[in-house]
């Protein structure tokens, strides 16, 4: 219990001091999962859209399709893109491997299905009558579109913030694509990995406390952001 | 002078045809009441009015131009056409953002936007909500602002789905107020689509009857289920409603409903009851006059509607409570 309470009291004081180390580490994972993020948004929301907005032959195999990605493990995703970027791989030209931007590849393949399905969803349920209304007041196609995205904005916030609490919190593609690096690629993750093979359990446990904090005011953001939409 | 020309026309959905219309004509500057039940293709038939969605077959000609339902030219004719759906949707906006939506998309500057958007709300007595958020109004303010919205753009043609069946009664006397108001001062012509069928012959120049995808003249009234009894002789026994049997020298099918021509009901001279044919005796609950007709409602098992001629009322003089007897003959029928 001592050992604990001693290294909670530590973890606590590291972050109340804002260690160099922590606030490095913490930096990269947040550039790392922002630009994921990001990037996965620019995909998504326009994939889902479009999805969502029209009708074609397989649109409900797509939509399968997508919603088994949401299960993806991220170590399969790590190996599958570490299969593209090593060395000897067709972009290893490129490289990629043990940078930053791998793991917001990587990232970006885990989290765009979390984006276009949560985008097909809330668009799905705005009423048809938003359409209609659109084109009789005559707007045309775009402007209808834009209707559509305006009333399915929250949904679609509410994507976004889901993908990013996604990615803050995963290991598997950080360290397989990332490498761990000190100073360029650990991660929140990664270093508490790190950390407990090391036994140094007080950083380990600051970070924890940091990436708790951060779940929790995701999680916040995004139900708020959900009820504004219900409103 | 005529607004539109439907020839033919008709939608299906999947394997069901929903509207089967062989000839429609509306005319401009009147209203239109259009009746009928559930699932009759009223929604169908607006949504293709509304230029919302083509139909499967047919033509239609609006101001004596035959539409193209090619996107390109959907645009221009939409934007003389509004349709008010059956539940009215306003974006999650303000009254102001929601009225203006459709002035920006003609391009109309921001001083005469907040102009045409004051007069319209004043007409519909909604202009304090102007800053209000749409989504919170209520069924009657809603279906106020939405006709606002639709005056707002100055349409040739305003297409109402059942544009009071969400609302309280103080409501719809409003509404249907504004439409003849709509109608009167502006020369808008209006559809619209009602099961009120006392509702809409009061307020409509015309009115048409949807049943199962196809018009029938009348004003869906003296409409009823019936089911065949038994047979007698060369006679056909049907019961209307489950309470009145009549004995017609015709076969009706599968079909489960007949409409009995109000001005096919033959009133008949008190002290008749014996006459032969299918009588029925009642009382009469309500008159009217119209133009050149003179509307009975006469209470019995079921409810009847009957339509004499002025001559017709006076030879017969029938007066509020008085009973009568009428004769239902076979050409009063017609099969649904």
């Amino acid at each position: 219990m001592g050992f604990f309470t001693d290294s909670l009291l530590s973890a606590l004081d590291l972050v109340w001091s804002m260690d160099r180390e922590l606030v490095e580490i913490v930096t990269v994972s947040l550039k790392v999962s922002a630009g994921s993020t990001l990037l996965s948004a620019c995909f998504g929301i326009p994939f889902g859209f479009l999805v969502s907005f029209n009708t074609f032959r397989g649109k409900r195999l797509l939509i399968t399709c997508l919603n088994t990605m949401l299960a993806f493990p991220t170590v399969a995703i790590g190996l599958f893109v570490y299969a593209f970027i090593s060395r000897r791989a067709i972009l290893g030209v490129f490289d990629l491997l043990y940078t930053q931007e791998a793991i917001v590849i990587g990232q970006t393949i885990l989290i765009f299905p979390v984006v276009a399905t949560f985008t097909i969803s809330s668009i799905s349920q705005i009423d048809q009558g938003y359409r209609k209304t659109a084109m009789t007041l005559g707007a045309n196609g775009w402007q209808t579109a834009a209707v559509i995205f305006r009333e399915a904005r929250f949904g679609i916030a509410a994507a976004v913030i889901a993908a990013f609490g996604r990615v803050i919190s995963e290991v598997g593609i950080s360290m397989m694509l990332g490498g761990n690096a000190k100073g360029f690629t650990r991660t929140i993750t990664t270093a508490m990995a790190l950390e407990y093979d090391k036994g140094e359990f007080v950083l380990a446990i600051a970070l924890g406390i940091i990436l708790i904090s951060l779940s929790f005011s995701i999680n916040i953001l995004f139900h708020f952001v959900q009820g504004r939409g219900k409103e | 002078m005529i607004l539109y020309q439907l020839k033919q026309i008709s939608q299906v959905f999947g394997s069901r045809t929903v509207l089967n219309i062989d000839e429609l004509v509306i005319e401009q500057g009147l209203i239109h009441g259009l009746l009928g039940p559930n699932g009759a293709g009223k929604t169908t038939l607006m949504n293709i009015l509304g230029f919302l969605e083509a139909p499967a077959t047919g033509q239609i000609t609006f101001e004596g131009t035959a539409v193209d339902f090619s996107r390109r030219h959907l645009q221009q004719l939409r934007r003389q056409v509004v349709v008010v759906s059956q539940r009215p949707v306003m974006f999650t906006t303000t009254v102001y953002k929601n009225m203006a939506f459709g002035l920006k998309i003609r391009g109309f500057s921001s001083g005469e936007r907040r102009r045409i958007i004051d007069e319209s709300l004043e007409l519909v007595g909604m202009r304090h909500m102007i800053a209000a958020q749409a989504h919170k109004l209520s069924g009657g303010e809603t279906q106020r602002v939405v006709l606002a919205r639709a005056l707002a753009l100055s349409p040739r043609v305003i297409i109402c789905d059942e544009p009071t069946s969400s609302v309280d009664l103080e409501s719809q006397q409003a509404i249907i107020k504004l439409l003849k108001q709509i109608n009167e001062e502006k020369g808008i012509s209006i559809i619209l689509s009602s099961h009120d069928r006392f509702q809409t012959t009061a307020l409509a120049h015309r009115t048409l009857f949807l049943d199962h995808g196809k018009l029938f003249n009348g004003a869906y009234e003296n409409m009823f289920s019936v089911k065949t009894v038994g047979q007698e002789g060369q006679d056909t026994l049907f019961s209307l409603n489950d309470t009145v049997t009549l004995r017609l020298p015709m076969d009706i099918g599968f079909k489960k409903r007949i409409l009995l021509d109000p001005w096919r009901i033959e009133l008949l001279k008190n002290g008749a009851p014996h006459a032969p044919g299918n009588l029925l005796q009642g009382k009469v609950t309500q008159i009217s006059q119209g133009k050149n007709s003179i509307r009975l409602v006469l209470e019995s098992e079921i409810q009847l509607v009957l339509m004499l001629t002025p001559e017709q009322y006076h030879t017969h003089m029938p007066m509020i409570g008085s009973s009568v007897s009428v004769r239902i003959s076979h050409n009063a029928v017609s099969v649904l």
